[in-house]
């Protein structure tokens, strides 16, 4: 003969499994969903880029002064760039709105007074129109990488032509090594995206079950039967906290491995990266990460429940549950920030303390009073939130609210 | 047998509800003010109710809607805890400890349904495992059920998928199946057509035939002049008349001597106590 807890938990478990709409927020998002979209878009965003570095940039120069940039070698200079196309125009007023409407890439615009100032060895006016909205603004960066080689070029003339040898001018050779690992540095970027992701799949997992689980039993009218069994208020509690932690805990666990599966699957990732990426799902990592979404997962069972349980209705449930998305999301949100760090002070605060917490762990940077104290108040939360929803369960003004 | 002495409960109003009686105005000059009247921050829905229901009798509380027949009977089901009196289930006092008062008694609501994703017999034996029926004794009560009310060919269908009549077997059978000394039914053909209300009524008679005791509540006069041992009228969570049904159509005679039928007894009783209040 099994506890009254076991047999709720058991019968709620299987009861959740068969629902369409918790398996899909539980399982099919995180698992299959999330990575299509991660693969989706790392792919066709490798494409776009690839298409915007390898295409020939169709570029028209106006020369103001006709002659004066094939005096300079400017004109010449592109011209002998791979990857350009370049035709020289003379309806400077044009230029703006064919770059606007992509017929161009981009343009060069020769002013007046443009070979006075090379031949005075002033600055030469010369200006760029370009589209930045477009491919990742490539073409910019990769007209102004020509330009840069072509100004060095003159840099180098000019030098020589007042007798220094350039190189003279380096006064120092700068050697730079960064010591950081490759573990940190995925940790530091990207570390912070991750949590905020478990933290989301815990919550949307626990959601649907958590409004079945209690605002549904109320409307079906099923509550009163089960309530009217032998088993007690904290027991019916207990077997619904388990399934919609459970549930909640599932979908970030299922989210992780739905990470690890499509980092592996996209092509292209650069060994470095995908080195760090798999020190970082090192399972030393992996369980740490999941130790503390369990009291999380915990908290928002209790949380979910609760208001589950006050509302009348599985669409009152929802409109009540749905804004406190918000509220999950803000604190995740905030330790992407630049500067929020895991201290003391920032280890006691719910959610954002997971948030923190995990980045560091990715980063291999925690520090274990750190953890300790992320542990010890989500622990807390976690008990707290368990006594406060059993004790809802035992209200009468909440259960038969009407 | 279920016993009830001097039962009492009364509910907070809400804000809204307490604006509303204020705009109703006040209570007529002279008069006491009523349970949850215009300045009353609760609302008294049973007030010092007392019965006793006996094996192998039925007992009906009959009442009109709002009476505090549902309140009583959760009390009675321990969903509700009363603010005074006592309640005793099968000799178990059900305040001190309301767990053994539950296993001995089988509750069914007419607004009762079934968990839809699980099939009958799932059901059936969720409520078999909360009461801790072995698995012996729940084949065995599940074998003569099933065959008793017909669904055995339904078990292991989802109860979504089974009419309504089906359901309420299924309920039936969720309800008894760990063989309670006490069964309560709150309005539990409310809402059912006939076919399927002809077969609570039938469980009911069932459940006297084998010495159960039966508590049901109802506004339909015709179920109680057909089921009822015993009944009590209820009105404003007060209770207006008790006794044997016999005994209570005996007293109902007129002013020319003739007797009153129960629905015309009950509409006398109910009109009799509103004057009093006003």
């Amino acid at each position: 003969m099994s506890s009254p807890a076991l047999v709720v938990f058991r019968k709620e478990l299987r009861d959740t499994l068969r629902d369409r709409r918790t398996l899909i927020a539980m399982v099919v998002v995180p698992l299959l969903l999330f990575p299509l979209l991660m693969v989706g878009m790392a792919k066709f965003s490798q494409s776009r880029a690839a298409e915007a570095r390898d295409k020939t940039l169709a570029v028209a120069v106006a020369d103001a002064e006709a002659g004066a940039g094939r005096g300079s070698g400017l004109a010449d200079f592109l011209r002998h760039e791979p990857g350009l196309e370049i035709t020289e125009v003379q309806d400077v007023m044009a230029l703006p709105e064919r770059v606007r409407t992509e017929e161009l890439d981009a343009a060069i615009v020769i002013p007046a007074g443009y070979a006075a100032a090379v031949a005075a060895h002033q600055p030469a006016p010369l200006q760029l129109l370009h589209k930045s909205s477009d491919d990742f603004d490539i073409p910019r960066t990769r007209l102004e990488q020509t330009l840069a080689r072509f100004e060095q070029k003159l840099l180098e003339e000019r030098l020589r032509g007042l007798g220094i040898e350039p190189r003279s001018i380096d006064p120092l050779d700068i050697q730079r090594t960064d010591v950081v690992s490759s573990r940190e540095l995925f940790g530091k970027l990207l570390g912070g995206l991750l949590p905020y992701m478990f933290i989301i799949f815990c919550f949307t997992g626990g959601m649907y079950p958590a409004i079945d689980l209690a605002a549904g039993e109320k409307e079906r009218g099923t509550l009163e039967t089960l309530l009217s069994s032998p088993a007690s208020r904290l027991q019916i509690t207990l077997g619904k906290f388990a399934v919609v932690t459970l549930t909640g805990f599932t979908s970030a666990l299922l989210a992780t491995v739905g990470m690890y599966v499509s980092v592996q699957s996209v092509s292209g990732i650069p060994p470095a990266v995908l080195a760090a990426v798999q020190s970082v799902l090192a399972p030393g990592t992996i369980a740490l990460v999941l130790a503390l979404l369990l009291p999380l997962s915990v908290f928002f069972a209790g949380l979910l429940l609760m208001l589950s349980l006050y509302a009348r209705s599985y669409k009152e449930a929802m409109s009540i549950i749905s804004p406190l998305m918000i509220v999950v999301v803000v604190p995740a949100a905030i330790a992407l920030a630049p500067g929020v760090r895991l201290g003391v002070a920032t280890a006691l605060v719910p959610v954002l303390n997971v948030s923190l917490a995990t980045r560091e762990i990715i980063a291999g940077t925690a520090e274990p009073l750190h953890l300790a104290l992320v542990f010890a108040s989500l622990l807390l939360l976690a008990a707290g939130s368990m006594v406060a929803c059993a004790r809802w369960f035992s209200r009468e003004d909440i259960v038969f609210r009407s | 047998m279920i016993e009830v002495v001097d039962l009492t409960k009364s509910f907070p109003i809400s804000r809204q509800q307490r604006r509303e009686q204020a705009a109703a105005g006040p209570p007529a000059p002279g008069a006491a003010p009523a349970p949850g009247a215009a300045g009353a921050s609760s609302l008294q829905a049973v007030a010092g109710a007392s019965f006793r229901c006996l094996p192998g009798r039925v007992f009906a509380l009959l009442g009109p809607n709002g009476a505090g027949k549902t309140t009583v009977l959760r009390m009675i089901a321990t969903l509700l805890r009363p603010d005074g009196g006592r309640i005793s289930i099968a000799g178990v006092d059900a305040l001190a400890d309301p767990v053994a008062a539950r296993r001995r008694l089988g509750f069914l609501t007419g607004s009762t349904k079934l968990y839809e994703r699980l099939t009958a017999e799932e059901n059936v034996r969720y409520a078999a495992d909360l009461h801790g029926v072995g698995a012996a004794d729940y084949k065995r009560r599940r074998d003569a059920l099933f065959a008793a009310l017909g669904i055995d060919a339904y078990a292991g269908r989802r109860a979504g998928q089974l009419s309504t009549g089906m359901k309420q077997k299924v309920a039936i059978a969720r309800t008894i199946i760990h063989d309670p000394e006490v069964v309560v039914f709150d309005e539990a053909t409310s809402g059912l057509d006939v076919i399927a209300a002809r077969a609570i009524i039938q469980l009911i008679q069932d459940c006297r035939a084998r010495g159960k005791t039966v508590l049901f509540s109802t506004h339909i006069m015709s179920e109680v002049t057909m089921l009822a041992d015993d009944l009590a009228v209820v009105h404003r969570g007060r209770l207006l008349a008790m006794g044997g049904l016999e005994e209570v159509l005996a007293r109902a005679v007129d002013e020319r001597g003739q007797r009153r039928t129960l629905e015309d007894e009950f509409v006398r009783l109910v009109d009799a106590a509103e004057e009093v209040r006003t």
